[in-house]
């Protein structure tokens, strides 16, 4: 969290990123998915099979490359005919799905 | 936005060129070409938000648009040996994002073929997409080259 009295988020403040499957199968990813977090991400990605929930509520930002990193996994995904849905994206995380075209490729709640 | 000059001396560090409270100030440093640094980056822009006195409310689109820019030069000016300098200026409501690479060939992202947001998952691929990004969400972007150096500038409006 931001130090008391600042509006600004420094560097020791932002959450890393992390990404975890539960014991339901959900995909939760938290924290900033930058270029330097992609590895880490679909290390987790890749044991992702059929159907799944990825929850992007404590996702507080992402690049074209996690975006790259969810639409390889979506791409596998369907060639077994599953899919990948997103739910609880802010509305700025929302925004960057649009810009990309991609949320009309996603299913998105 | 008057632009000044990123040179060598740039390299020395972070300067800020200060007259009216946020009239005209710049800040700018160098970084290595690693996308590993893109921590150090985004430390960097939270002292550029601080100091140029910039809302945090345009922090995700900052970071992406130096994110997207910074990760590119790594990635498609691979020969380059120096650092990268990233500078942010201020004028008003306007903020100037600029990324300078020396010692590269020429690669001019407003040249860059257009992605098509329309197409099916099977025909989407990774190439593209973050420039794209950055023409969505910048006002206006501008490529300049000259004599092996290479300077992108981006310019997004921060306030009415």
């Amino acid at each position: 969290m931001a130090s008391a009295g600042s509006r600004y988020t420094s560097g020791s403040d932002r959450e890393p990123f992390a990404i975890e499957i539960g014991p339901d199968g959900v995909v939760s990813m938290k924290g900033r998915l930058d270029a330097s977090q992609v590895a880490k991400a679909e290390a987790t990605l890749s044991r992702v099979e059929g159907s799944v929930v990825a929850d992007l509520e404590g996702l507080a930002y992402i690049s074209s490359a996690g975006i790259g990193s969810l639409v390889k996994t979506l791409k596998r995904l369907q060639e077994s005919g599953d899919t990948m849905t997103l739910v609880n994206l802010s509305p700025s995380i929302r925004n960057i799905f649009h810009y990309a075209g991609l949320d009309q490729i996603f299913v998105i709640e | 936005v008057n632009y000044r000059r990123l040179d060598q001396a740039a390299h020395r560090g972070l300067t800020n060129v200060g007259g009216d409270p946020y009239s005209v100030a710049t800040m700018e440093r160098p970084f290595p070409r690693d996308v590993n640094q893109l921590g150090e980056v985004f430390d960097f822009v939270t002292d550029c938000f601080q100091t140029l006195g910039v809302d945090e409310s345009h922090r995700m689109d900052v970071d992406l648009i130096i994110e997207e820019l910074f990760t590119n030069l790594v990635k498609y000016n691979a020969e380059g040996t120096q650092d990268i300098v990233i500078g942010l200026e201020r004028k008003d409501a306007m903020l100037a994002i600029e990324l300078t690479d020396f010692d590269v060939h020429e690669f001019d992202i407003t040249k860059a073929p257009p992605v098509d947001t329309n197409a099916p998952l099977s025909e989407r691929t990774p190439g593209g997409l973050g420039i794209h990004l950055v023409t969505q969400i910048a006002d206006h972007v501008f490529y300049e080259y000259d004599n092996g150096i290479s300077r992108i500038k981006v310019h997004k409006r921060i306030g009415p």
